[in-house]
């Protein structure tokens, strides 16, 4: 069985639209004015310069799929239809983290504290689709890796607490992917330390035989 | 063998094969065997398809050793990489012939190296080291380095090839849709490392069809000293039925090639989903094309992992970051003995928003290993940093180390006449590919004159033509001296730019503050003599971007020296700024009065100007009361509406929030003074237990506050009972709680439940990302999407709801 992948340094992409979107801006309703953007746009590329970005993957076999039942090659099990149909057809799974570590929390929570809470907001809001960006990262790292044998990682990824895939699943996910080695730690309600971390599930499908 | 594909170079195209494990797949190789293993054992249709290109007239025939790495090997249990790569080259040559050149094939490891993953440098040069010499040993012709997703992975697998031979060598990597490898690296910046290093050709492979592979060509060609390279794919690959396919069809794949030849392609071949069909179809179009050679004999570029910056002539003055050093710096000098290195990162990210081009990084002062510290550093730097670095160390090991594990090309600081280190440095500088600056100083040290310096910076250029650099490849320090000490000094040192930039052809770099040490004032010193030196044409500075005041001159002398195209930089740095630092109480030609002001900076949530525009107010005579009701809650309330109408989203809520704040703090000892001041009820907060979120709870606090709430906030993942002995000794009229997550949200009618079973009758208000008004109500509970929505759930519970107070 393969060991989950470190990602010690994983470079952090800004998807400012997604930011924006988060932070509630309508596209043709919003109104921000130049300096407004200025400052936004300062407070997002702050935050990028506070991550750092790690990351943990790992690849299973699935071992049987069926009724919402996915059965893997170590014994594990996930039940969830939603994910279920999310990897049919798929031989393997993709298991991922990744965290934007401790010195952007410790920002964000001085700022909000009072410092400057509007650059508190943008920061906790950039984090957020930074540590989302890092595992499209990790996903376009493994289809790079099996275009050689024709296998593409689904195209969706499925993460505890939606639908119907338990958050409790997080704990499994958090003990599959040695999520302690990238300094992430897990409380008893299933929610990863620091808060801007993320967990997910993708499939992996394909091949030219 | 080198002179063999020299030769074919110049006259033609180079042919490469096609895609080598989608070929055998189709051969029947199954899906989940280890290749190479597979490869040594089905020797005969390896043969065949190595014959098959051959035969489709490729001048070249990779080996099937892709993940002949000890990594990828050992995936499937094995330990000798040496031995398969020995064992599939001699198949490789045996199918080809003598005739036909044949190219040992090195894929990526699988894993990422330092300072980007978790292999040492070191065990990666080793592991492709231990491929090499399989290879070389298997008679190989020629290398290739292919499909690499990381540059720091490339620099280790070049390095372990050139310690080994000198062999030509192809490095091809892998971008994405928008031109950029995984790791982030762009093709300039990968080029610019990999030809410094001693790539023999460089280019791109695998991830995009033909059309998308044109833009990587087009941007790397006109800084190429070598060859370019691209091998695309057969198109985007696509699943049809469980099965992924290539679709693009030979033909259309040529005409592709052909395009690309044109833009500067020098070899062609293809990757994933072709065959030999494709590429006797990329011979045939691309038959009697004239290639295009490189552009340029030589590059002055320096690169980092992400980022590059080529010293055109004529381009903008570049500011060196100084700041990385301890000269002068206790509390830089304690934290690098400790192997911290929390200064470095902030001086790093200050002097790069700050405008810097490169960093200087020093590490060094007494009681510090610097070599170790260095390569730290590095690390450090090449993670957080695109800006290229210059290594700045008088121990000639430190600097080895430095540019070793560095993951672009880095420009060395400095290498002077000094017998002993000039013997070590150049060869240094030449192996990893370094640029260097030329400091004119000799055993008898500092040349006092221009004409002297010149003596020696032609020496040192000769010793550094033995070593294959040209002029491209260094700047020359015009060494700044103190005119506090000698008057005409800066003299000498703006002849020697002058000298460099008018008759020698050099680029040149000057320490800037040096000329001012001794002096009063010495901004007006260094701005004047950056002014006078970049006159004379100074490529670049050693100075702090963080002086706001010399980078201002810098713009400002880029456009008075015909540097900055149209004023470019200068408009965008100052077209938008305002001349009045002061509120000028104008609009629309009229005079607005402060408290109109101040509603206009809660409007636009101006956290700088409130405080002048209340002051102002007060001055004039408003009362801090009617300033409170009458301008600023009325304008917060117009915040909420357009918030609400999504004419404004968060951070203009916030920002507005923000403001009134800050007023309201100003103004509330006078109204308590005046005896007014009452509160609208008294609210206790908190995210509730084993939850650790609370930015929404905090937004929610800062509004009500706002609209004259009086907020006890509880924190974060608050247990039950602190909250329930809380409302025992506040008595609110309203307690909120906060969840994020399913698993927390059941806290909240426990906490209900409890308040209850106390007598604490006060109503409870919850929101948080989960929880819905359905949710809300199964529980007893108000509810509030955000944190406008919460100040109108609070006015309506607690106005009519004071007899529930759980008093």
């Amino acid at each position: 069985m393969r060991e989950p992948q470190i990602f010690t340094a994983i470079p952090p992409t800004l998807p400012e639209d997604a930011v924006y979107r988060r932070l509630g801006r309508k596209q043709d309703i919003t109104a921000i004015s130049r300096a407004q953007k200025n400052e936004i746009q300062a407070y997002m590329h702050d935050a990028v310069s506070l991550v750092q970005l790690k990351g943990s993957a790992r690849t299973l076999t699935i071992i049987a799929l069926n009724d919402g039942r996915i059965e893997l090659e170590d014994g594990t099990v996930f039940e969830s239809a939603a994910l279920a149909k999310m990897l049919d057809g798929c031989q393997e799974v993709l298991l991922m983290a990744a965290t934007a570590g401790t010195a952007i929390m410790q920002v964000i929570a001085s700022d909000i504290a009072g410092a400057n809470i509007t650059r508190g907001v943008v920061l906790d809001a950039t984090a957020s689709e930074v540590v989302d960006a890092a595992l499209t990262w990790i996903m376009a790292y493994f289809n790079q890796a099996l275009l050689r044998q024709g296998r593409i990682v689904t195209r969706k990824r499925f993460s505890a607490g939606y639908g119907d895939l338990a958050l409790v699943n997080q704990r499994t996910l958090y003990q599959l992917l040695k999520l302690e080695r990238i300094g992430i730690d897990i409380n008893e309600s299933c929610i990863l330390i620091p808060e801007k971390s993320v967990s997910a599930i993708a499939g992996i499908r394909g091949g030219y035989v | 063998m080198s002179s063999r594909i020299q030769a074919i170079l110049e006259k033609r195209l180079f042919i490469l094969d096609g895609a080598t494990g989608t070929q055998m797949q189709a051969s029947g190789m199954p899906q989940g065997v280890c290749p190479e293993v597979f490869g040594c054992e089905n020797q005969g249709p390896v043969s065949a398809m190595h014959a098959a290109y051959r035969d489709a007239g490729a001048d070249m025939i990779t080996t099937f050793t892709f993940g002949g790495n000890r990594y990828k090997l050992s995936e499937y249990g094995l330990t000798d990489a040496y031995d398969v790569n020995r064992e599939l080259a001699r198949i490789c040559r045996r199918a080809v012939g003598d005739d036909t050149l044949v190219a040992g094939d090195i894929g990526p490891t699988g894993r990422f190296i330092e300072p980007f993953g978790d292999v040492s440098f070191e065990e990666a040069v080793s592991a492709f080291k231990e491929q090499v010499k399989g290879l070389i040993d298997g008679g190989v012709d020629m290398l290739t380095i292919e499909t690499m997703l990381d540059i720091q992975e490339t620099r280790a697998a070049l390095i372990a090839v050139r310690e080994l031979t000198d062999l030509f060598t192809i490095v091809t990597m892998t971008y994405d849709p928008h031109g950029r490898t995984l790791s982030g690296t762009d093709p300039v910046s990968a080029l610019i490392t990999l030809q410094a290093l001693g790539a023999s050709a460089v280019g791109c492979n695998c991830s995009t069809g033909p059309e998308d592979m044109l833009g990587l060509i087009r941007a790397m060609k006109p800084y190429a000293a070598v060859p370019l390279v691209a091998k695309p794919n057969a198109g985007l690959p696509r699943l049809v039925d469980g099965r992924t396919v290539f679709e693009m069809q030979p033909d259309a794949f040529a005409r592709h090639a052909r395009t690309l030849a044109e833009a500067g392609v020098n070899l062609l071949g293809g990757c994933c989903g072709t065959t030999p069909a494709h590429i006797k179809a990329v011979a045939a179009a691309v038959k009697g094309l004239t290639p295009m050679s490189p552009r340029v004999s030589s590059l002055s570029g320096l690169s980092s992992a992400r980022g590059h910056l080529i010293l055109k002539p004529g381009a903008p003055l570049a500011i060196i970051g100084e700041r990385i050093n301890p000269t002068g710096k206790k509390a830089m000098q304690a934290e690098l003995k400790e192997g911290k290195l929390g200064m470095v990162r902030q001086f790093a990210q200050d002097q790069e928003k700050a405008g810097a081009a490169l960093l200087d990084v020093n590490v060094g002062a007494p009681g510090i290993d610097e070599a170790a510290t260095i390569r730290s550093a590095i690390g450090l730097l090449a993670t957080i940093s695109d800006l290229p670095l210059a290594i700045d160390s008088a121990r000639v090991e430190a600097v080895e180390a430095a540019l070793r594990l560095y993951p672009g090309r880095a420009l060395i600081n400095s290498i002077s006449g000094e017998k002993a280190k000039i013997e070590r440095l150049l060869p240094l500088a030449r192996k990893y590919g370094a640029m260097f600056i030329l400091l004119p100083l000799t055993d008898d040290g500092i040349p006092a004159t221009a004409e002297k310096r010149r003596g020696v910076i032609e020496h040192i250029f000769e010793m550094a033509l033995t070593h294959g650099f040209t002029k491209d490849d260094f700047v020359v320090d015009a060494l700044t001296m103190t005119v506090s000490a000698e008057q005409g000094a800066a003299l000498e040192t703006l002849a020697t730019i002058d000298w460099c930039s008018q008759t020698f052809g050099a680029r040149t770099v000057i320490g800037l503050s040096n000329v001012s040490f001794g002096l009063p004032e010495r901004r007006w010193i260094n701005a004047g003599f950056l002014a006078m030196a970049v006159a004379k044409g100074l490529s670049l500075a050693i100075a702090n971007p963080e002086n706001a005041e010399l980078m201002n001159i810098k713009l400002a002398t880029d456009v008075l020296a015909g540097r900055d195209a149209g004023a470019k930089a200068y408009i965008e740095r100052f077209g938008a700024q305002t001349t009045s630092a002061a509120p000028t109480a104008l609009s629309d030609g009229k005079a607005q009065a402060p408290a109109e002001l101040v509603h206009k900076a809660i409007l636009e949530g101006d956290r700088e100007a409130i405080l002048a525009w209340v002051d102002k107010a007060l001055e004039q005579g408003s009362s801090a009361d009617t300033l409170v009701n009458d301008v600023m809650i009325p304008a917060i309330r117009r915040v909420g509406a357009l918030y609400e109408a999504k004419t404004y989203f968060l951070p203009q809520l916030i920002a507005s929030a923000e403001s009134m704040q800050k007023a309201f703090a100003r103004l509330e000892p006078l109204i308590k003074k005046n005896g007014a001041g009452a509160t609208k009820g008294r609210i206790l907060m908190a995210t509730v237990k084993g939850d650790i979120h609370d930015i929404g709870k905090n937004i929610v606090i800062l509004l009500l506050k706002n609209n004259g709430f009086e907020v006890i906030d509880l924190g974060k993942d608050v247990p039950h009972e602190h909250i329930i002995m809380s409302m025992q000794e506040h008595r609110p009229d309203l307690v909120g709680l906060s969840a994020l997550m399913t698993t927390t949200m059941v806290n909240m009618p426990e906490i209900i439940a409890k308040a209850r079973a106390a007598g604490l009758e006060c109503p409870f208000m919850v929101g948080g990302a989960v929880v819905t008004p359905a949710y809300a109500e199964s529980i007893g509970a108000a509810y509030a999407k955000d944190g406008v929505e919460a100040v109108k759930v609070a006015e309506m519970l607690i106005s009519g709801g004071k007899s529930k107070k759980s008093k």
